[in-house]
């Protein structure tokens, strides 16, 4: 047992901060105000590798694992989560699901170019009527010789407007529904029949932007069938599993920078003359937030390591979610309150951090599912299904 | 070509503070970073192999832990690693660190440049440069903040007063890097891993060098620390904004500042 | 003990709820996305008699009881928080001070064009230094002949972007802490007196909160509200109102979020049905609709007292601190309950969610709300704390 990261993970977490504080903190601000994607930062991670972390180095990625991906994403989730998601959604299930699913081929026409960040993915599971019941999607597809033709609509995909490559899940016999009867394809934005619908209006993540997908007799080639024909379920929950760990990592940076940043604020604010540092609801504020800060950074990391090691880990990693994003809306609640009136005035992070949080508990599984999946598989391991 | 870069280590300044009143250093977390000036060295030496044929050498001398360094470097790009340590390495001052690293730049073979940072963070001598140069028998080009090739003469700008110089220099020679000369790049996620994981430092010990303990015995020696008086607090002007600035100026005019 | 309404608070109720759901819900996107002021409804409501609604008759006022009041703001609320925000700021922390403690020439000159919706009303107590701690404020106020010359910065004023009439409160003896201080009332267009820049906020974007700056600002001796270095008591006693008011204000939206919640809850389908199906779903409907009951009558009860003439303090800031963080509570579990769709600006649980969030800062802080309760407590064993 050994709870120190190794050397390589220290560097690189010196270089992800660098980066986060240098390139990404400048415009936080900025693309939440102006509503606009940081397509700046994402050429400069490019070039670091930083939009294929954790894709090994022959596909173009950094070779750093889970493990490295997690470490991003607490470092970006400190100081913009508009960033971590677009990143993340690009990473973390858009290209996750090649690399998880595909082909030599598919891998060398698609994951290369999104790991090195030359082109950017996203992951098109949600429907209007299939959210949290992923299962009931409608978007259909069906085979025309070396084609298969893609009709629907998919709502709320991040990235889905500036994606160039979308990983879509679509149902390929309706008889069998979603076990058998739901295939996984890989479709570029140029393929005809393919169009972007309306722009999502959000409370946060205004950095990022969400998008509804439109398939009229879209034509993909059969060979971009992502694994198995009929298996696209399987293909998109591994690849949504994977996705909580590094979510949760997110949410443990900006746990972690909202309460820094409230304990900075409580140091040099005095009311009654002393700081408000002096006060004892802020110290019992302040020791709840490391208190679950330090059981979650524990939490993401081990799950990490489950993954990275190919361990089994879809009860830790739905843990993750549910408990990272609920630890990152306590604390920045929390934080923000101790900034009083400073911290409902948008000219202050905390004010854009307490919008940007509330997402966590909904999107990639909201935590209800997550509780769902937790139980279920604890009820599972003594032999009980339990139905959502 | 290739292109050495020799590269040193300090304590990272965020980790620590001085404090005049206790005498005292206070290190709060010991974390050894590559000297901030050397970075820029290797600024300039990768900006030289992003333009053309170019390998980068890094190489560094003193303690065990400059392998982190070098690390460090070749995920910035550099192209492979020497580290010069032992006991006897891991003691001797910079004189002797200088010293080794010559015979080990020797000892790597031919080399067209060396970029060296003009000064360490820390103690701020900056003989490391001029050493070698004197050493290796190369011209030496100071306060760099640019070089280019093109025809096999190297451009180089540096500072000049106010302004800078450009100047040419033949081959090979030695140039020493203005600190804040240009904004390093970072490490490459990729490279991170591959310097651990996948690539090797190169480690050569006093006897390969060709050193002995008597060759590398300091030339200097530490006596004892002095901190610079502690500042007192400045004078805290109250009153209205016209009272204040009358009193500023006034003060101002007592301490013959204006 | 007998809870029924009377007949008068029935009918006030309903024609309360009318006039939100028909002039207020519909504006309640836009004061947002425009972040304007609800200026038109504020010209109904005046039609209304809610502009004035504490005054008496001879003020134009509606007189109403404190119960009708607090139902009125709990309608207000349900349709639209920064709606209702600015209506209390205006009839309780401006309009009901003025009443209380006004001279009868200062009721006469404000209290009818503020009832008309002509003079909109604001209280600035808070300073940049002087948050929780408004005792230490800074802004003075010095006596000069017939006049009062005020100088300072006050911030987070609630409706200074249209405010005509301001109360403000300053120190008339700098030296003499909570005791120097001094309430006036100062209007819009004074020399001297300047209203800033408003503040960009997460929620309540319709309320104009600006701070204001006073250089060498005259006002006339007859602005002096109540007695000299009786501001802070004065500014207690408004708080007390404005905490009740806040506590309605929060009952309001606590409803209107459960409201949301439900609805959604019932047309939105997944796994095969509508999630209220689901437990988890009812869970948060439960719990909310147990935590709205309790708080009502609390409200309610606090409202009553307050209308008795009885005193109200201790239980004003307990409803405050409840109401407030249960607002926040059932506004975060009903965008919960929206999942994606409560993220999304279309849906009026977002904005909800994004104004409520300012309940347990403002009127003072909850934090500061649990050391005047303790401190309510610990008096009458006569152990004195300090916040
Ligand atoms: C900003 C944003 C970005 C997004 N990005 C993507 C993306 O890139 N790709 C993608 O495919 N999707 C994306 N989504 C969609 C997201 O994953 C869904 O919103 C989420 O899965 C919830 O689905 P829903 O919104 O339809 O809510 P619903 O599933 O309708 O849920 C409504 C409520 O019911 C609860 N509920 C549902 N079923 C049950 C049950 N069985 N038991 C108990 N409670 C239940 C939910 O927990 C929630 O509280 C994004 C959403 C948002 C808001
Ligand atoms: C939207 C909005 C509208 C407003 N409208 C008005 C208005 O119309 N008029 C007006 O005068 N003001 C108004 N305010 C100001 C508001 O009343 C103050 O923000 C509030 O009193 C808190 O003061 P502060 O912001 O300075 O926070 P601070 O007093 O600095 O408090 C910071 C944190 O420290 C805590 N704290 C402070 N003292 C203690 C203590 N002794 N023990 C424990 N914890 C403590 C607080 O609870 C808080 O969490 C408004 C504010 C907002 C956000």
């Amino acid at each position: 047992m050994d709870f120190t990261f190794p050397k390589e993970y220290e560097l690189f977490r010196r270089m992800v901060r660098e980066f986060a504080e240098n390139e990404v903190r400048p415009l936080a601000k900025k693309v939440d105000a102006e509503h606009r994607v940081p397509f700046e930062t994402i050429k400069k991670a490019a070039k670091l590798g930083l939009m294929g972390v954790p894709f090994p180095r022959k596909y173009g990625g950094s070779g750093a694992g889970e493990t490295g991906y997690c470490i991003l994403m607490e470092e970006l989730g400190k100081v913009c989560t508009s960033t971590a998601t677009v990143i993340g959604a690009h990473t973390g299930i858009g290209a996750m699901a090649i690399y998880l699913d595909g082909t030599e081929e598919q891998k060398e026409k698609y994951l290369k170019p999104l790991a090195s960040g030359e082109k950017i993915a996203a992951f098109a599971l949600t429907e209007a009527q299939a959210g949290s019941d992923a299962a009931a999607i409608k978007t259909r597809a069906v085979r025309d010789g070396d084609y298969y033709v893609l009709n629907g609509s998919k709502c709320f995909i991040t990235n889905g407007d500036i994606a160039d490559i979308i990983t879509v899940m679509a149902v390929t016999d309706p008889s069998l529904g979603a076990r058998g009867g739901v295939t996984a394809f890989i479709v570029e934005k140029g393929f005809p029949g393919f169009s972007i619908g309306t722009l999502e209006n959000k409370m946060g993540i205004r950095g990022s932007s969400t998008a509804e997908l439109i398939f009229e007799d879209c034509r993909v080639p059969k060979e971009n069938v992502l694994g198995q024909f009929g298996a696209g379920f399987i293909t998109f929950m591994k690849t949504l599993d994977i996705g909580r760990a590094s979510l949760a990592a997110a949410c443990l940076g900006g746990a972690q920078a909202a309460m820094e940043g409230a304990m900075r604020w409580a140091a040099v604010r005095s009311q009654f003359g002393v700081p408000i540092a002096q006060k004892q609801s802020v110290h019992f504020a302040i020791a709840d937030m490391a208190t679950e800060i330090e059981a979650l950074r524990s939490l993401v990391y081990r799950t990490a390591w489950l993954i990275d090691t190919g361990q089994p880990h879809v009860k830790e990693a739905a843990m993750c979610k549910v408990y990272g994003s609920e630890v990152a809306s306590r604390c920045i609640n929390r934080a923000l309150q101790i900034f009083g009136g400073m911290g409902y005035s948008r000219e202050f992070w905390v004010e854009r951090a307490f919008r940007d949080a509330r997402i966590a508990e909904i999107f990639e599984g909201t935590s209800e599912i997550q509780r769902i999946v937790i139980a279920s598989n604890l009820f599972r391991e003594m032999g009980l299904r339990i139905s959502p | 070509m290739r292109i050495i870069v020799p590269i040193r280590q300090i304590l990272d300044p965020r980790g620590f503070t001085v404090s005049p009143r206790h005498e005292r250093i206070f290190i709060n977390r010991e974390e050894y970073i590559i000297n901030p000036n050397d970075k820029n060295a290797l600024e300039v030496a990768l900006s030289l192999k992003d333009a053309g044929e170019a390998e980068v050498i890094v190489i560094a001398g003193g303690q065990a832990r400059l392998d982190d360094a070098l690390r460090e470097a070749m995920a910035m790009g550099a192209d492979a690693a020497y580290l010069l340590t032992d006991e006897v390495l891991a003691k001797t001052d910079a004189a002797g660190v200088a010293e080794a690293l010559a015979r080990g730049i020797e000892k790597i073979g031919d080399f067209d440049l060396i970029v060296v940072g003009q000064e360490t963070l820390d103690t701020a001598d900056a003989q490391l440069g001029p050493w070698l140069a004197e050493y290796l028998g190369v011209a030496q080009v100071g306060g760099v903040r640019q070089a280019s090739i093109s025809d096999g003469v190297l451009r180089v700008r540096r500072n000049w007063g106010a302004g800078y110089a450009e100047v040419e220099v033949a081959l090979p020679a030695l140039l020493t890097v203005a600190s804040g000369a240009n904004k390093p790049r970072y490490p490459h996620g990729g490279r991170i891993m591959a310097a651990y994981r996948e690539w090797q430092v190169i480690t050569w010990n006093s006897e390969d060098l060709g050193l002995t303990a008597a060759d590398l015995a300091p030339l200097t020696q530490g006596r004892g620390r002095a901190f610079p008086p502690e500042r007192t607090l400045g004078e805290r002007l109250t009153g209205s904004p016209q009272d204040v600035a009358a009193e500023l100026v006034q003060q101002l005019r007592l301490r013959r500042i204006i | 003990m007998d809870f029924a309404l009377t007949d008068e608070q029935r009918m006030f109720q309903k024609m309360f709820a009318d006039f939100a759901e028909k002039e207020v819900k519909p504006i309640g996107e836009h004061t947002d996305h425009e972040e304007e002021p609800p200026l038109e409804v504020l010209q109904k409501a005046a039609m209304q008699g809610f502009m004035g609604a504490l005054f008496p008759e001879e003020c134009s006022g509606a007189c109403l009881d404190f119960v009708s009041y607090v139902m009125l703001l709990e309608e207000l609320a349900k349709a639209d928080i920064t709606t209702a925000m600015t209506i209390s700021v205006h009839n309780g922390l401006a309009g009901k001070t003025i009443l209380d403690f006004g001279s009868a020439e200062q009721r006469e000159k404000y209290l009818e064009p503020m009832a008309f919706g002509e003079m909109i009303g604001a209280f600035a107590l808070t300073e940049p230094a002087a948050g929780s701690d408004a005792a230490a404020l800074e802004s003075t106020a010095l006596r000069d002949g017939g006049d009062y010359v005020l100088n300072g910065n006050k911030i987070w004023v609630s409706n200074g972007g249209i405010a005509g009439l301001f109360v403000v409160f300053a120190k008339t003896d700098p030296g003499a802490g909570a005791r120097g201080i001094s309430a006036f009332i100062v209007e819009r267009d004074t020399p001297g007196f300047k209203v800033g820049r408003r503040e960009k906020t997460l929620g309540l974007r319709g309320l104009t909160v600006t701070p204001l700056y006073m250089a060498d600002c005259r006002v006339p001796a007859a602005n002096l509200l109540g007695e000299e270095g009786k501001g802070f008591k004065i500014a207690l006693q408004a708080l007390d109102v404005a905490r009740l008011s806040l506590s309605a204000i929060a009952l309001g939206a606590c409803q209107r979020a459960l409201d949301e919640g439900v609805a959604f809850s019932i047309e939105h389908i997944q796994f095969g049905g509508p999630i209220a199906l689901k437990q988890a779903i009812q869970n948060f409907v439960a719990d909310s609709a147990a935590e709205i009951e309790g708080l009502r009558w609390l409200v309610y009860h606090t409202a009553w007292l307050a209308a008795q003439g009885e005193p109200f303090s201790h239980e004003a800031a307990i409803a405050k601190l409840l109401a407030s963080e249960a607002a926040y509570r059932i506004a975060n579990r009903m965008v919960q309950v929206h999942g994606g769709y409560g993220y999304m600006k279309e849906y009026a649980i977002e904005r909800i969610y994004r104004d409520v969030r300012a309940l347990p800062i403002i009127e003072g802080a909850n934090e500061v709300l649990r050391f005047v309760i303790a401190r309510d407590l610990y008096d009458q064993v006569g152990l004195k704390i300090r916040p």
